[in-house]
């Protein structure tokens, strides 16, 4: 830093004792440049592509100014060629034996260990970030991440068995997000065997060097392309036929706005959205420590975002001092001197900056800015904001890189119910030197990762991830890998888009139900009502649907839930949800396996109502057959969830826990009426979720009958069973904000509805998109896909030592 | 070079009664410490100037040690001559630094060759302070009235600067009262010589007994802490220091006294003392970064530094001799009998009546001479 200052002798730095540039050359990162011409253009199959005609934007020091190269823009047309060499060498690399792919991770290994100054100067020099944190952090995980998943790829044959890869991966890479986080991403994809296509924002050179490194080693050209364009591209790739998932990582507004795009092209799309951390500090923690942990989680440039820090009231005053204290030692500078803690993040992350700090300030609030950082432009101080009013919007905003927001608790209940209420949930940390107190919080905590008295851990064995607004998307760990695996034997993924769906109006208006002739059969039914709280209840719209069987005669009539019962089933299913999860997985399994027994008992009624909705008899005896296997089987699996992981250069464990996702909804298919219904309610439940259910439109009441055995055996508000319009019931549910996932079975339109709708709060959702399952065959219906899909994971850092 | 404590009039305000809540709930998380302690190493480098410049500072805090069985009065008489010209004097021309009157800042021996030290120091004419471990040094496992006594007798010697070494067995089975008064008893005993009190951090069993340890020692009226004795199979790490140093800083917020730091024991190369004062600096500030408040035990960093001093491109083009760049594992002041008598050395009486007989001359021409011979 001050490079301008004239330079002083030895003679004064000795009275001084200052500090003094340790400028890293950066003179390989040039010479990598003008081999291109510092002009940059795509790689794609393993050749750098330099189309005429486009557009080019310069790639910039973000300090100095200095224009370093000029990257083209990529177009349509660019992206196509990239998929179609994707595709094609999808063909070779997904057909490799495991093995074989784990030599080839291996040699990429290798390869970024030769040229790894050239790495971490052009990263550094590109973005600003402080190249010790670059060259002692990032290059080395990225070496790592490669390991790893070389011997993930060499087990594949044995450990994931049932499971292929899906096929061609596209990656969207936000600016704020470093080459590691494309690393994160392609090393499991590319360990399963698919290939990857990674749409990298302008003036992004480092993910091309790395293409170019994976090129160079000549086999597989095309496994891996690298595209650089802009933002407008990534609904393009993702759209493009053939890719079959894509990944975004990025900010929150960016992530909805794709989620909304996308709905019914076909790709699945995995969200890793936000930066902001969370820290609890209370008052049993060595605050010192949890003082650096501050410093690690938004002050040191590991993490692309900022902090949302809690003190416990007994400790504030001291922590405060501490923390000011150290700010002012921390030192801010070009990210290439090998002794700043931070370095520069461009205009854009400057501005960012500015203007939240500037909009608490106006809000009331304290801001604490020191460090010994350069005031001009690009450089922003580590700042500290405090006493920022509860209802301000500053609160409820993502907190940017270098900001930290303190704000008092006064129990560690208090603390969790407000971490809890964020609508964003990637990672905290938990401080407390106490054991118990440590421990409960970081099981209560909503996020993907949580660290006991540490901050901003990353391993490659440990999956990192999200939930809420973070998203889904994991990466890491075997998480990790199921992010880019299918069921074998799933088709691929085809867009089933509709023009015509208007999304205002999808299940909207209720069709009035009217009578509906005669009512023939054995015993004519009453009207059922809907499970609500375990009990039934009448709908709130006091009307009732009438069911046909498969001789279009009236079969009875079934309640018509609408939107206030929808409000009503989640709110129990809230209510019930602390008991559920509280429950050991022991009990959960009793409580599954009564419900089979009570199933079983009803056998005689269930297949008769199953065999006046067309299904021949023998199949219906298996139906429900099946179904009283399916409860036990998941009962079953219930016992064993997560594991622990051993982590190289950690002592200590990291549990991976698997936690129930919360409120889910699940709308159940027309196909198996109450074989799908079983099966997806017993996984869910199995996994501690509590449950909204919307049962088949055509045959609900089989699903009905077992409702009777469930209000009398489970716990009020654990299972909750609406009946009524299925697109006006998914309308209602896809949109709620307190329904944490969405399963939807049914038509091509509710899916894409469904997945146009959870962009709201972001809830993970599940849809066929159109397709009946073979819910009768073990890959489905038990299969290993729904119990992935019914919990979360969760990461939870133990280090140890006295 | 501050010699001794301010007035003795102050002497009290350095003591605090004991106050066993500052201690009580301290927990220190030692992963965490560890993890602080990697990073510090790698986050601060310092270059050229500033490199000479912090490596010359560094010599002005070392307490320039020799601690062994067989020290003579002839080795420490090279010791305090190594004290008063640490580094060579062409060296700090080239770096403008010849005038600043370089030395360490104390020369630190056992209770028995204090004299040794005070009469060599005094016939080169300068004042540096002799400092003496004392207190049953280094296992503290002797009566304590023997021990109370060889502080008193150090002190009589001409020791200002008495570094004594405390009771383990204290700390071990929590006798935090007993360990106050008997550093109490440590510093009425030293009079007005500083007292450095040695945690011999190795043997504490764990961090949170460090910290808990130096607040004892500081509050019964320590004027530093010191890490190791350099006897113990652990001596001074980084992770130890931080605890330390935010032992001090508690302290000084606390009372408004600043405490000085000493670790010892295992800093052998001049990049070592580097990530020291720049631990130093990060934890506490540059007001820490004065032989007041600061010190190195040491007795082969020396060496190091110079020849460090001397590999900066900035003495290069301007010095001729590269004699030490050439690495030499021992320095002469530290040699041991059994090193003497190897051929290519010099025999310890030659050695100090060549000395003794040429001030004027360094070390290192004298070698050269020899070589040349």
């Amino acid at each position: 830093m001050a490079a301008t200052r004239t330079k002083p002798s030895a003679r004064e730095i000795f009275t001084t004792l200052e500090y003094g540039p340790v400028p890293e050359s950066h003179a390989c990162a040039l010479a990598w440049l003008d081999t291109q011409d510092r002009h940059l253009g795509h790689y794609v199959n393993g050749k750098w592509l330099k189309p005429e005609h486009r557009n080019s934007v310069p790639c910039q020091d973000p300090i100095t100014g200095e224009r370093l190269a000029i990257c083209l823009q990529a177009q349509a047309e660019d992206v196509v060629a990239a998929v179609e060499a994707a595709g094609t060498a999808f063909e070779n690399w997904s057909g490799l034996p495991g093995a074989s792919r784990a030599q080839h991770l291996l040699r990429l290994a290798k390869m970024i260990q030769k040229h790894q100054r050239l790495l971490w100067t052009l990263e550094s020099l590109v973005t600003g970030r402080a190249v010790r944190e670059v060259r002692d952090g990032d290059v080395p995980l990225a070496q790592q991440l490669l390991q790893y998943h070389a011997v993930q790829a060499y087990t594949q044959e044995e450990v994931l068995a049932g499971w292929e890869p899906m096929g061609v991966i596209g990656l969207i890479l936000s600016p704020t997000f470093s080459f590691l986080e494309m690393m994160w991403r392609i090393c499991p994809a590319l360990a399963v065997g698919c290939t990857v296509v990674v749409l990298v924002p302008p003036a992004s050179p480092t993910p091309l060097l790395l293409a170019q490194l994976a090129g160079e080693l000549g086999s597989f050209p095309g496994i891996l392309n690298v595209i650089s364009g802009p933002a407008s591209l990534g609904p393009v790739l993702a759209s493009q036929p053939g890719v079959q998932k894509v990944t975004f990582c990025g900010a929150i507004e960016e992530g909805r706005a794709l989620r909304r795009t996308l709905a019914g092209k076909g790709a699945e799309l995995g969200l890793a959205l936000g930066a902001e951390s969370l820290l609890m500090l209370t008052e049993a923690a060595d605050v010192d420590s949890a003082v650096e942990g501050v410093v690690d989680a938004a002050w040191s440039d590991r993490s692309a975002g900022g902090l949302r820090l809690l003190i416990q009231e007994s400790v504030w005053d001291e922590t405060m001092r501490r923390l000011q204290e150290r700010m002012a030692r921390l030192r801010g500078g070009r990210g290439l001197d090998g002794a700043v803690d931070m370095g520069a993040r461009g205009a854009a992350a400057h501005d960012l900056a500015q203007r939240y700090v500037r909009e608490a300030r106006s809000q009331g609030a304290q801001v604490f800015q020191a460090g010994a950082v350069p005031s001009d432009s690009p450089f922003f101080p580590p700042t500290l904001v405090s006493d920022l009013p509860p209802a301000s919007p500053c609160t409820q905003a993502e907190v940017p890189w270098p900001v930290v927001v303190a704000s008092p608790f006064r129990t560690a209940k208090e603390a969790l119910a407000v971490a809890n209420g964020t609508p964003r949930g990637a990672s905290a940390s938990v401080w407390s030197e106490r054991l118990g107190q440590a421990l409960e919080l970081g099981y209560g905590l909503r996020v993907g990762t949580v660290w006991i008295n540490a901050h901003g851990l990353r391993n490659a064995e440990v999956p990192t991830g999200g939930c809420k607004e973070s998203g889904s998307s994991w990466s890491g760990g075997p998480d990790g890998l199921y992010e880019y695996l299918r069921p074998s034997g799933t088709p691929a993924r085809l867009s089933y888009f509709s023009e015509n769906l208007n999304y205002g109006t999808f299940g909207l208006a209720v069709p009035s139900t009217l009578p509906a002739g005669p009512e023939i059969g054995p015993s004519p039914a009453t009207p059922y009502g809907l499970l609500i709280g375990g009990h039934f209840q009448a709908p709130g719209a006091r009307s009732s649907r009438p069911i046909q069987d498969a001789q279009g005669n009236l079969h009875g009539y079934v309640a018509e839930g609408g939107a206030k019962d929808i409000r009503g089933a989640v709110e129990a299913a809230h209510q019930a949800a602390p008991g559920w999860v509280g429950q050991s997985p022991g009990a959960r399994a009793t409580l599954l396996w009564a419900l089979a027994t009570a199933l079983e008992r009803r056998e005689a009624a269930l297949t008769s109502r199953l065999e006046r909705h067309g299904t021949e008899l023998k199949d219906a005896k298996v139906e429900v057959e099946l179904s009283a296997r399916q409860l036990r089987a998941w009962g079953a699996r219930a016992q064993a969830q997560g594991h622990v992981l051993q982590v190289a250069g950690l002592k200590g464990p990291v549990l991976r826990l698997r936690e129930p996702l919360g409120v889910l909804a699940i709308v159940c298919p027309d196909e198996w009426p109450l074989l799908a219904f079983v099966s997806l309610l017993a996984a869910a439940l199995a996994h501690g979720n509590t449950v909204v259910l919307v049962p088949s439109g055509a045959c609900p009441i089989p699903a009905l009958e077992l409702c009777q055995d469930m209000a009398a055996l489970l716990p009020a508000g654990l299972v909750n069973v609406v009946t009524g319009d299925r697109d006006h019931l998914t309308r209602c549910l896809a949109l709620h904000q307190d329904v944490q996932a969405l399963w939807y079975f049914g038509s091509a339109q509710g899916s894409q509805f469904v997945e146009w709708a959870s962009a709201g709060n972001l809830k993970p959702v599940w849809v066929n998109r159109g397709c009946p399952w073979a819910w009768d065959q073990e890959a489905k219906g038990a299969g290993r896909e729904l119990g992935l899909r019914a919990a979360r994971t969760k990461a939870l850092w133990l280090p140890m030592g006295d | 070079m501050p010699s001794v404590l301010a007035e003795p009039s102050l002497l009290p305000a350095f003591s605090k009664a004991l106050d066993l809540s500052w201690i009580s709930k301290m927990q220190v998380n030692q992963p965490a410490v560890l993890r602080r302690a990697q990073q510090i190493q790698a986050r601060r480098t310092v270059k050229k100037e500033w490199q000479a410049a912090w490596l010359l500072k560094a010599v002005t805090f070392i307490d320039l040690t020799t601690l062994s069985g067989d020290d003579t009065s002839s080795n420490i008489q090279r010791l305090c001559y190594k004290a008063k010209y640490p580094i060579r004097e062409d060296l700090l021309k080239t770096l403008n630094m010849h005038d600043k009157g370089l030395t360490t800042a104390a020369v630190c021996v056992y209770p028995a060759r204090v004299c040794d030290a005070v009469r060599a120091l005094k016939a080169a004419g300068c004042t540096i302070p002799v400092a003496s471990v004392a207190t049953g040094f280094p296992a503290g496992q002797t009566h304590l009235k023997t021990r109370l006594e060889e502080i008193r007798l150090a002190v009589e010697d001409g020791a200002t600067e008495i570094d004594v070494v405390i009771n383990r067995t204290l700390v071990l089975t929590g006798q935090w009262e007993a360990l106050y008064d008997e550093i109490r008893q440590f510093r009425k005993a030293c009079g007005e010589a500083h007292l450095k009190t040695i945690l011999a951090t190795g043997e504490l069993g764990s961090l949170t007994n460090v910290y808990k340890a130096s607040m004892i020692a500081m509050m019964a009226g320590s004027d530093f802490i010191k890490t190791s004795t350099g006897k113990e199979t652990v001596n001074a790490t980084f992770p130890v220091a931080i605890v330390m140093l935010r032992a001090i800083r508690d302290f000084f917020w606390k009372t408004g006294n600043k405490v000085g730091f000493k670790p010892a024991g295992g800093i052998r190369s001049a990049k070592d003392s580097l990530a020291w004062l720049s631990l130093v600096k990060e934890e506490l500030g540059d007001e820490w970064l004065t032989p007041d408040l600061f010190r190195i035990g040491a007795s082969t960093l020396l060496s190091d530094i110079e020849r460090q001093v001397c590999n900066n491109p900035l003495s290069w083009d301007k010095l001729t001799s590269v004699f030490l760049r050439k690495k030499r594992k021992i320095p002469y002041w530290a040699m041991r009998t059994r090193e003497k008598t190897s051929s290519d050395l010099p025999h310890c009486t030659q050695t100090s009546a060549f000395i003794q007989a040429n001030p004027h001359l360094k070390w290192a021409d004298w070698t050269r001479e020899r070589e040349c011979a």
